[in-house]
């Protein structure tokens, strides 16, 4: 499917989730929203920590089990810290909802594929790991009507959504907002 | 042969607790640090603190971020080489976030009869070059009176919004 399509449908169910998005997905989410860019309410656009969405997340998470914090990852993201997998399961927040789009390459970086694209299974591994739910999307059609039921579970949930490789436009298209401008930003407006 | 005097000496497990609990900490995020066991132990039966343990270092940092955004008071403990190979989010996070991020890290392996500088072992002795040539303030403990230490280096996180590190000398009792 074309990440476009899954983003939109994400965007579509996300309600008052606190969204979290990282490398491929932070253009691909600005274009789909319609706040502007660096004004997209209870949302943070993660760099430079690449790995690293999900476990902010994860604090969030915790730190708020009355919102659902939703991350959007990338494939390239998780592996730099899979075992991000395992302590989110440990941590168990029933108000997680992890989405990953596996599009097999390093996007920013000119495309390379990943280490064993083809190979490993981040669904299954995210169910070995303990998430209470994982399932896995290839097709657009399916995943739209599927997503508000994936943010009615009891979390914390994995999606992998797999998607065609693009052309990285968006993803090199999309600077913003410096990280701390974001976070405290966030802060204020989730405690005030 | 003659044993020399330690330089640092054990400081113990329920201190340490104590001094974390007055700065009103919520979460502590640890990687665990078989020089800091006995603090680990102590927290884990404390039901004013939730312990959280992550995979690595780098995790642990973004857990820490994700909490203080969220409105909790996290603290977290680490062993000094897991501050080495965290060093990409203490940048990413701790300092280009500007997120208060209070590190209470082990040496595990040190010669205590030693200062840390002076130490053989490389990942000790390069710490606080390390954090010298970063700019993160440091705030040893080589003994009971250094305790204070905790609270100094927790506010002064809070304050300048951004990494600091409170330096275990010897194994927690």
């Amino acid at each position: 499917m074309r990440r476009q399509a899954a983003i939109a449908a994400l965007v579509a169910a996300r309600a008052d989730a606190i969204t979290i998005t990282t490398e491929q997905a932070i253009g691909a989410w600005r274009a789909a929203v319609p706040e502007p860019a660096n004004h997209i309410p209870d949302h943070l656009d993660i760099v430079g920590c690449m790995g690293s969405a999900s476990t902010i997340g994860l604090g969030i998470a915790l730190a708020q089990p009355h919102r659902k914090v939703i991350v959007v990852d990338g494939d390239g993201s998780l592996l730099m810290q899979l075992g991000s997998l395992v302590t989110i399961a440990g941590a168990a927040p029933a108000n997680f909802y992890h989405f990953v789009f596996e599009n097999g390459v390093y996007e920013t970086s000119g495309s390379q594929p990943l280490p064993a694209e083809g190979k490993f299974d981040l669904h299954e591994m995210a169910r070995a790991a303990g998430y209470a739910y994982s399932a896995q999307f290839d097709d657009a059609g399916a995943f739209a009507s599927a997503v508000s039921r994936l943010l009615n579970r009891h979390g914390p949930v994995f999606v992998s959504v797999r998607t065609e490789a693009e052309d990285g436009f968006l993803v090199r298209s999309s600077a913003g907002t410096r990280l701390d401008v974001q976070m405290h930003a966030l802060r204020e407006r989730l405690v005030g | 042969m003659v044993n020399a005097a330690p330089v640092a000496v054990s400081v113990s497990a329920d201190a340490i607790v104590h001094a974390i609990l007055a700065l009103g900490v919520t979460h502590v995020v640890n990687v665990p640090d078989t020089h800091q066991r006995t603090v680990l132990a102590a927290l884990a039966h404390e039901s004013r603190i939730r312990l959280l343990t992550a995979c690595t270092e780098d995790e642990a940092i973004a857990i820490n971020a994700g909490l203080w955004i969220g409105g909790q008071r996290p603290f977290l403990s680490i062993q000094h080489v897991g501050l080495l190979a965290a060093l990409n989010n203490v940048k990413g996070i701790a300092m280009d976030g500007q997120i208060p991020t209070c590190m209470l890290v082990g040496y595990f392996g040190r010669d205590v009869t030693r200062t840390a500088r002076d130490n053989a072992a490389r990942a000790i002795h390069l710490i606080e070059p390390t954090l010298d040539t970063w700019g993160i303030p440091y705030f040893p403990i080589e003994g009971p009176d250094d305790l204070g230490a905790i609270g100094q280096a927790y506010r002064h996180s809070l304050e300048h919004l951004g990494p600091s590190v409170i330096l275990v000398g010897a194994p927690t009792s």
